[in-house]
């Protein structure tokens, strides 16, 4: 329930259901039973929020326990925040109205690095202290997961703890800690020292670290009996896991509004420009049955007509025939139709592709990521033109009519004719229409391709690699433009400013906490909202905090560099990373894991096992 | 196939649900109760819902009618406790029936309004001179309709109006065209009459309390 006090102003502002609460499911329980209240903050619009699995995991698992209460708190579009700086009105959870302050946990997600300046903002907005260190009591204590959190270096001011890896089983172990210590009336210092101790804490404040005269790093040193490496937290059976069984459903219309069930964590394609791949392994797979039972609870609690089956690449799921020969009869039977992001449609039965399609048909999307053969062999992206032509092949044949190609731009070794590769592969697409027999009469091929920009990420083989500068972006894509012959292709382009800021913080260390908060001092906020982005303010910042942002994008990295991150481990070893990001620029390709094992070194995490190696 | 006609009232936080989201709202709420709706037979399935009068963001309505098609015969007491079981807070369901009159004889709604000044004496003066207007006949406002915006009499949509000062708060009572060919959104009103006497509310809010036919029956 929203503060009585903003009641009036509802009405004024955009979409009022982005700040009421009150949706079904939402959990309300009494507050003076519950001993450790957890605000889940996301660093973006409430439909974003809405549409992220991790929030609707996290608020299950906690909601779970009877002694914590967790509520959800999104940043409020600039019109609210007006209105609620005007007002005095302290930024506030949806289900309980209450201000930030009374929280004991305020447990940001950060998914993207351009949502900085939005946790400093809402921090701010609460009436809470921005930096770690101005925050002297013991609660709320301010914490953050979620992928950025590989490098949390550029946020270590404001976050007390980040928790590398998977959240479900370390979050209730922390929440038992503060739960502990807050009873005995223990400071922040103490409390903060202790959870170190748990694995996948990192506690940025208690690391030292020194740099050298090129501004490099020279060394991270833990105190307070710290651990040297902070091993990422690794769920081992995703079977047992939790998971949950009702999902909250928003009024207002949000990104991903359906049932969403993982299937497998990791990744066994190793591209190389894929964060995410790397950061995930090793492979753990859930089981058809478990997946199934999920997404029936799910629907059943929900009423969602749609389910989305969820993973890193959904052909490689080894149960996916049985899942979905298991249920279609049901779904078909209650109208819901089911997504499979991420679908190789070559190795997928035909016959199942059409039942697939009997409730509704969706669009069609691959992702070649490079134009030619031997710069996708550079990022290991081992897919032929021949199977993105023969997928195109069997789609139009299928009735399509729409295909969406993904690409990127900025990867290493790139030249002028591996962009003259993304035209040309899109046009072979386009050509592959026109040789279909049985084509729909007067209708035409519309082939639209997506073109990303590099950003070099931690944890990746292309850790090292320098990335190209905005302009530099800005000429790739003109050029690539200028070699699209056709209506029938339509290109899409990514600003190239976004890109940068986020290889600044994604690669970035603790002299960047400063840039941060001048910046959003100077009123920059959601960053990655195109029409929020401000260049003039984000460079002026950089001016005048002393830092060249290109030091952090610009530069070739040497193997022997001392990384902000590499007092993190999430499993895959360094020198694995080293050996690919040579082979990259060999143009040798590596086997997938399922194919062989490449030691990666991540399945040490899991006592050895990973779902690949048999 | 058959028609059924649900009623529902929409207050609390429910009222800043907008239409196309209670579209949404109410059609996964008739999933969850597993009620056997009927679908469209199109390329891209849907089911059949109704919305007769959609209400404007913010405002409460106390018996609301949405119209629906189910494909196999439930009784009435069971859809509506159905429904109720898996109705989000501020949504409730309370009268299910076969549809009586048809969408379009909808003519008039009835509104409760309640606005609330700082003083006593700014909700007396507020009340005189709203009677007086309407009573007056003439208020003009800017109506966005399809064909763009134009000035109309308000007036001329109004059917009865009246007005008191409680305290602080004033009350209203009206009975204002609805339908599809001639509608007045009650803010609309209220809005035009604060800008007459350039009044600035502290609160103000609008329940809709009852549907209408030509000759004042209620609407069925």
């Amino acid at each position: 329930m929203y503060p009585r006090k903003i009641e009036k102003f509802l009405t004024k502002v955009q979409k009022p259901g982005r700040y009421t609460g009150g949706e079904l499911n939402s959990i309300v329980k009494d507050k003076s039973k519950i001993d450790i209240r957890y605000a889940f903050c996301f660093p973006d619009t409430y439909e974003i929020g809405m549409s992220h699995l991790g929030m609707k995991i996290l608020y299950s698992l906690v909601n779970a326990r009877e002694d914590a209460w967790c509520e959800r708190v999104f940043a409020p579009w600039v019109d609210m925040e007006q209105v609620m700086r005007e007002n005095n009105i302290p930024l506030y959870a949806l289900e309980s109205g209450d201000a930030l302050t009374e929280f004991d946990i305020l447990g940001f997600t950060m998914q993207y690095e351009l949502s900085n300046t939005n946790v400093l903002n809402m921090l701010d907005l609460a009436g809470i202290p921005v930096k770690s260190c101005d925050r002297k009591e013991l609660t709320p204590i301010v914490i953050a997961g979620g992928t950025c959190v590989c490098n949390s270096e550029p946020m270590a001011e404001f976050f007390d703890i980040t928790l590398p890896g998977d959240g479900e089983e370390v979050t209730n172990e922390l929440i038992d800690l503060l739960k502990e210590y807050k009873a005995k009336g223990a400071s922040k210092q103490e409390f903060l020292v202790a959870a170190a101790q748990i694995k996948g804490v990192y506690v940025p404040s208690l690391y030292d670290v020194e740099y050298n005269d090129d501004c490099t790093v020279k060394s991270v040193t833990p105190t307070c009996g710290a651990p040297e490496k902070v091993e990422k937290r690794n769920v081992a059976d995703l079977d047992s896991m939790f998971a949950p069984e009702s999902f909250v459903v928003p009024f207002l219309e949000v990104v991903h509004d359906r049932t969403t069930v993982e299937i497998f964590r990791g990744c066994i394609r190793g591209c190389r420009f894929c964060q995410a791949g790397f950061l995930n392994r090793p492979i753990r797979e859930k089981s058809p049955e478990t997946v199934e039972a999920q997404c029936r609870a799910i629907c059943k609690n929900t009423g969602y007509d749609e389910i989305s089956l969820c993973s890193l690449s959904t052909s490689d799921y080894k149960g996916l025939e049985k899942l979905i020969r298991n249920m279609l009869p049901w779904t078909v039977e209650e109208k819901i139709n089911i997504a499979l992001p991420s679908l190789r449609a070559d190795n997928f039965p035909k016959e199942l592709m059409e039942q697939l399609n009997a409730v509704r048909r969706s669009g069609l999307t691959f992702a070649p990521e490079a134009g030619t053969q031997r710069l996708r062999d550079v990022i290991n992206k081992n897919i032929t033109e021949e199977e993105v032509l023969s997928t195109a092949r069997q789609a139009f044949s299928g009735g399509w009519t729409a295909v969406k190609l993904y690409f990127m731009i900025g990867l290493p070794t790139e030249t002028e004719e591996d962009i003259q590769g993304i035209a040309d592969l899109a046009q072979a697409v386009v050509d592959e229409y026109y040789k279909n027999e049985n084509k729909p009469k007067g209708k035409s091929v519309a082939v639209s391709i997506s073109v990303a920009s590099l950003v070099p990420k931690p944890f990746t083989p292309f850790q090292w690699e320098p990335q190209d500068k905005p302009e530099v972006l800005i000429d790739k894509q003109n050029y690539l433009i200028s070699c699209v012959k056709t209506r029938k292709v339509n290109v899409s382009r990514h600003v190239p400013w976004t890109s940068f800021l986020e290889g600044v913080f994604s690669r970035g260390d603790r002299r960047l906490g400063k840039v941060i908060e001048t910046a959003w001092r100077k009123g920059c906020r959601f960053d990655g909202w195109e029409e929020h982005l401000d260049r003039e303010k984000w460079m002026q910042s950089f001016e005048e905090c002393g830092i060249d942002p290109f030091f952090y994008t610009a530069r070739r990295r040497e193997y022997d560099e001392v990384l902000p991150w590499d007092h993190m481990d999430y499993g895959v070893t360094k020198s694995f990373l080293i050996k690919e990001n040579q082979k990259a620029h060999k143009g040798e390709t590596t086997a997938c894991c399922r194919e062989k094992c490449a030691g990666c070194g991540a399945a040490k995490l899991n006592g050895g096992v990973c779902d690949e190696i048999r | 196939m058959k028609s059924v006609r649900l009623w529902f009232k929409k207050s609390g936080l429910a009222i800043y649900i907008s239409h196309l989201d209670m579209n949404r709202c109410m059609t996964r709420a008739v999933r969850r109760a597993e009620i056997p709706l009927w679908y469209t037979e199109g390329f891209n399935p849907h089911p059949y819902m109704t919305f007769l009068m959609p209400l404007p963001l913010g405002q409460t309505g106390e018996r609301e009618p949405l119209d629906i098609r189910i494909e196999e015969d439930m009784p009435f007491e069971e859809i509506k406790s159905r429904l109720n079981s898996v109705m989000p807070e501020g949504i409730e369901i309370v009268d299910v029936c076969e549809p009586v009159n048809k969408p379009n004889e909808i003519a008039a709604a009835e509104y409760n309004i309640e606005v609330g000044f700082l003083s006593d004496g700014e909700a007396e003066g507020f009340a005189a001179g709203a009677a007086a207007v309407i009573d007056g006949g003439v208020l003009n406002a800017e109506k966005r309709s399809k064909r763009g915006i134009k000035t109309v009499n308000l007036c001329e949509m109004v059917r009865s109006f009246e007005c008191v000062s409680v305290g602080t708060s004033v009350k209203i009572k009206t009975v204002l065209a609805a339908g599809n060919s001639v509608n007045l959104n009650a803010e609309l009103l209220m809005n035009a009459l604060f800008a007459e006497f350039a009044a600035e509310p502290e609160s103000f809010s609008v329940i809709r309390t009852k549907l209408l036919r030509e000759d004042s029956s209620v609407f069925a």
